[in-house]
């Protein structure tokens, strides 16, 4: 027996506003990197995602936004295979297989979320993500490899970093060089600027969606930044309540009429810049 | 040299030399990952839980090398219960471990007073504070065979556990069994510790856990090279300190772990000069 909150007014008036909006998908015909099809998540008993349902395809650069409690970081967690879905579907590269449709996502955290008083290097964490464990001894051709893709993000210099000793910027630099050493045809942003300072900010920012652009990687990028979302987005996904209320391209989602609609722009607290991200 | 050969020549020294390396590297190798795991605390709250399952075990008319064999399982459960309290609930590691801490001493304190005055005489201290120079063969036998074989187990596993301690989120996306390890490393941990109690007692056993490991983290730069460190500084400290304790006249146990200390003071000014 699943529970969900009944919609209040407003959410029903801004369900209503945003069906009215102009929203374009992705085009058919594009080679899909991941289907999330009528995909239900209930934790608990509760519904935490409803029937959503939308796709990326090859190197799209998605932002995946809604305010606090919307689903966002359920929804990426069963995409990462980390919860059970109760209904639908996930695809990642055509396949619904966890064990193999893994191996082809990198993920970019927050950076508060993992423990910097670790004793490892930049190197460590990359090769880790190669391999699958933690390495005891890194191989030659490991190491070059690690190298190549720091280098490729403007990192070089991180290789033998202790990880403690890396600013914000540089810690999800190193993160980043991490999901993609995989080659993953899908890499996810959970806010990956969280607690960086502005400029470290606007450099990663630009370096993802660079990346994404060059090497045709389709991106979730998660975000309550309306700012970030305006400058990175090709498409976005806006959640409320566990529900999909939008899917379409940034100029039909973030203009003063449809912010309004979505999300009473003055008072959209999920879209204004958390502290650490001031 | 005579320092070392002269007392090797006692078979009691040789089973407490034994004994001592085989302890102090398996608890240091799992010291590694309780320590960075936040669960300094687990080695002293396992150690009481063994208390509380050799008290079960003298209740049931087991002698106290035979309590043994209740006591592994009983703290096997606590450790278990403590990993589904820790996964299950927001509580941190320590204020899980002290609830089962205080739940199976206080249960081991229950049953030892519901023993009847004509049982057989126990020796509380010994219990309590262990005594390496008093290991008996078949007690060393089962130590070294424990610590043999979780020292296998930790070193085949030894990446993923550490990928998995790293982060656990990761560590799942990329196919670690992270639920699993976690709880094999907590009964693992169990098992040392109540053989461990056998030798060191159960208020010491829990500074063979912490004191290498934590000593080896100021002065390690990778969790590997943090693991083999501690290794050493264990074996090297468990053999210094019985044959100090030997020339002194000291309590073995109290004597090794406070050559630990003194490791342990001497790499934190290491560590302040490296900076």
């Amino acid at each position: 027996m699943n529970e969900s909150l009944p919609p209040s007014p407003r959410s029903l008036e801004r369900r209503s506003s945003a069906q009215r909006l102009s929203q374009t998908r992705p085009d058919p015909s594009l080679e899909h990197v991941l289907d999330v099809d009528k995909v239900s998540i209930e934790i608990r008993g509760k519904l935490i995602v409803d029937n959503v349902s939308f796709w990326i395809p090859k190197g799209e650069f998605l932002c995946l936004a809604g305010p606090n409690g919307a689903g966002k970081s359920t929804l990426l967690k069963a995409i990462m295979g980390l919860i059970p879905i109760s209904a639908g579907t996930i695809k990642i590269a055509g396949t619904d297989d966890v064990a193999s449709g893994h191996h082809k996502i990198g993920y970019v955290p927050q950076r508060k979320a993992f423990d910097r008083d670790f004793p490892a290097r930049a190197v460590d964490l990359i090769v880790a993500a190669l391999r699958r464990k933690w390495p005891i001894r890194i191989t030659a051709e490991e190491r070059d490899k690690a190298r190549a893709v720091l280098a490729k993000i403007g990192g070089e210099r991180l290789l033998d970093k202790p990880l403690a000793g890396l600013s914000g910027g540089e810690t999800q630099r190193v993160f980043l060089a991490r999901a993609l050493i995989t080659e993953p045809s899908l890499i996810i942003l959970d806010e990956p600027t969280a607690g960086v300072d502005a400029r470290g900010r606007a450099e990663l920012l630009e370096l993802m969606v660079s990346i994404s652009r060059s090497d045709e990687l389709a991106a979730i990028l998660v975000t309550h930044n309306l700012g970030v979302v305006a400058k990175t987005a090709e498409r976005i996904v806006y959640l409320e309540a566990g529900k999909l209320l939008c899917w379409g391209l940034p100029q039909e989602l973030l203009g003063q009429e449809s912010l309004t609609a979505l999300a009473g722009f003055q008072g959209a607290d999920h879209f204004a810049a958390t502290p650490d991200e001031e | 040299m005579n320092w070392i050969f002269e007392p090797m020549s006692f078979d009691f020294m040789q089973r407490a030399l034994i004994a001592g390396l085989a302890v102090a590297a398996v608890c240091a190798v799992i010291g590694v990952f309780i320590v960075q795991r936040g669960l300094a605390f687990l080695g002293d709250g396992l150690a009481h839980a063994a208390f509380g399952g050799i008290a079960v075990g003298l209740y049931l008319g087991a002698s106290v090398e035979h309590a043994v064999w209740i006591a592994i399982p009983f703290t096997a459960a606590i450790a278990l219960g403590i990993g589904f309290v820790l996964r299950q609930t927001t509580l941190r590691g320590d204020v899980a471990t002290g609830v089962f801490f205080s739940f199976s001493f206080a249960l081991g304190v229950l049953f030892l007073g519901l023993r009847k005055a004509s049982d057989r005489q126990i020796d509380v201290e010994s219990l309590l504070f262990g005594n390496m120079l008093a290991v008996a063969p078949e007690v060393l036998h089962v130590v070294v065979a424990v610590a043999v074989i979780a020292l296998v187990i930790t070193v085949l596993l030894w990446s993923r556990i550490a990928y998995s301690i790293f982060d656990p989120e990761l560590a799942a996306i990329s196919g670690v069994p992270v639920a699993v390890l976690e709880y094999l490393l907590l009964a693992q941990t169990a098992c040392v510790v109540v053989v461990s109690v056998k030798t060191v007692g159960v208020v010491l056993v829990s500074s063979f856990v912490i004191i290498p490991a934590a000593t080896a983290r100021l002065i390690g730069s990778t969790l590997a090279r943090t693991t083999v460190v501690a290794v050493v500084i264990g074996m090297l400290g468990s053999a210094i300190g019985l044959f100090a304790s030997y020339h002194l006249n000291t309590p073995t146990a109290a004597t090794i772990i406070l050559i630990y200390c003194l490791g342990f003071g001497s790499a934190i000014v290491v560590s302040r000069l490296r900076r």
